[in-house]
């Protein structure tokens, strides 16, 4: 028998999105790795995970994990870099707390990092057009945000809503991101500005859609606390799967492997959907942030923009979503995005500035996914002291 | 020596399926899919090559402004998921002049065009696209 152990968050830090020129991927994830290195002082690291999606297509660079690693002094430190789209993160976390749980490594660090800026958007483009079944989506000009699109107008179609009826999602993180310091996008934004929006891909504006930041966030999972006060622990963890070719789908407005991911995470955990009160999703853009709440049970299908509208998931209420304001505030940096939403739910439960409002909270839960339902992880963290 | 983009084998060996549309059948139960895949549902590995029909109805779009590289001067591009007798394909829908007159439900046909094309003197990749058989 394996002799498990807890899993705890001891470090945590987040290099804000921008569009950081000055840095490659080197200094950007110096940055956050750095800081959690600091605040730890001195534990002995057993692996970095890395957590990138598109260095080969970006920086033209793999073995990514080996490079960074001795940048930051650690050449004889296994660095793995987890590539799973702009899901890479919750997989990275994953793959570290196993091998903390399984009791082989005593502490780990986890680091997301990714240059979207190094490249011209046509060129981004096509980066992110590999995260749909190449061969026969994206040869032919298909996008995540024409995939997200057509979700979009299902969605609509499905439950009677106009476009102005889901502009409240990004209405909403834009709020959330104007009192939110380490936001990228930190303006309120009224009905007008998202509706005068470009259109990127019919019934979708850019107002849906997180933007593309470069960006590093890291943690150090530890099998022990190294603090006595607010202590976070990895409750549970899972991942779902659903990859398939687009047109196999019988419905683009229910996500099964965020289900999936989300039911093994709460039977880990021993806790029911109602158990949450903090949740971060992966809005790269609003309708899949939609999505990912009705898919993991915490809204009902059909009924997010209208408890949005509502300000039913706002702070103060039993349930609060995307506190941080989400990727749509935060940025959205290719496969270290999950990192952005994990390291904002440890600031949320541990209430660190600018999160201190939330008062004690319990319970969180981080939502990552690549591509259109291709993989999803769902994180359950609990503060337990 | 031309910088050649596009990848010769990773075309032709797709050409079944980027000029005819043609899934595989399940031997067993008869499932048919698009794109071929190695095992069915059922458990099968035994398929036979299945040519999808070339007249179908849209069921889905959206008009995709914002585009990779090689569809850079052919944006916007129309974006839709084409139910071909039960099988769903997404492609690109063309021959549009106006798009506000797209709906689903409405009768398309397979047509063969150029995909994209690798400078002036690389290679053209071609395929399958949609066209709506009444005027749009």
């Amino acid at each position: 028998m394996f002799n498990t152990t807890e899993v705890y968050v001891v470090a945590h830090s987040l290099t804000p999105g921008g569009r950081h020129y000055e840095k490659g991927l080197k200094e950007l994830f110096a940055d956050s790795f750095l800081k959690v290195v600091d605040q730890v002082g001195n534990v002995n690291l057993g692996a970095i995970y890395i957590a990138n999606a598109f260095s080969e297509a970006l920086q033209d660079q793999s073995v990514l994990g080996a490079f960074l690693a001795d940048y930051v002094g650690l050449r004889r430190v296994p660095a793995i870099r987890i590539e799973s789209g702009d899901g890479s993160s919750g997989v990275a976390i994953l793959e570290a707390y196993n091998m903390v749980r399984a009791g082989i490594y005593d502490c780990v660090a986890v680091v997301g990092v990714e240059k979207m800026h190094d490249v011209t958007n046509i060129r981004l483009n096509k980066a992110l057009a590999t995260i749909t079944d190449y061969e026969y989506e994206g040869f032919f000009g298909i996008t995540p945000a024409a995939q997200a699109a057509m979700a979009m107008r299902e969605y609509m179609l499905k439950y009677g809503y106009d476009y102005e009826d889901l502009a409240i999602w990004p209405i909403k993180m834009h709020e959330r991101g104007s009192r939110n310091p380490l936001a990228y996008m930190r303006k309120q934004a009224s009905l007008k500005d998202v509706l005068e929006s470009e259109v990127i891909a019919d019934p979708l504006r850019l107002y849906d859609a997180a933007p593309a930041v470069d960006g590093s966030a890291a943690v150090i999972l530890c099998n022990k606390p190294i603090k006595n006060d607010a202590v976070i622990k990895i409750e549970g963890i899972g991942i779902g799967a659903y990859g398939t070719y687009l047109g196999q789908r019988e419905t683009l407005t229910e996500l099964y492997s965020v289900r999936d991911a989300t039911n093994m995470a709460l039977n880990m955990a021993h806790v029911s959907i109602n158990d949450i009160n903090l949740a971060e999703v992966h809005d790269t853009y609003s309708i899949l942030g939609i999505l990912a709440l009705e898919s993991m049970g915490l809204v009902r299908p059909g009924e997010t923009p209208r408890l949005l509208s509502m300000g039913a998931l706002d702070v103060g209420n039993k349930l609060v979503v995307n506190a941080s304001g989400g990727l749509k505030s935060m940025g959205f940096p290719g496969g270290a995005s999950g990192m952005y939403e994990f390291v904002t739910m440890v600031m949320e439960l541990t209430n660190t500035k600018p999160f201190d409002s939330l008062g004690r909270v319990e319970r969180g839960i981080v939502q990552d996914m690549a591509g259109f339902d291709l993989v999803s992880t769902s994180i359950i963290l609990k503060r337990v002291s | 020596m031309v910088d050649q983009r596009l990848s010769i084998p990773r075309y032709w060996r797709r050409m079944p399926q980027y000029y005819r549309l043609e899934g595989v059948q399940c031997a067993k139960c008869g499932r048919i899919y698009y794109p071929p895949r190695a095992v069915c549902e059922c458990g099968s590995r035994e398929f036979k090559p299945y040519q999808l029909p070339t007249v179908g109805k849209l069921i889905n779009y959206t008009i995709l402004y914002s585009v990779p590289a090689e569809f850079e001067k052919m944006k916007p591009l129309i974006i839709g998921v084409v139910d071909l007798g039960g099988i769903k394909v997404v492609g690109q829908i063309v021959d549009c002049m106006n798009p506000e007159k797209l709906n689903p439900g409405m009768e398309v046909e397979v047509v063969f065009r150029m995909v994209k094309m690798d400078g002036t003197y690389g290679l053209i990749n071609y395929g399958y696209k949609f066209r709506p058989i009444e005027n749009c």
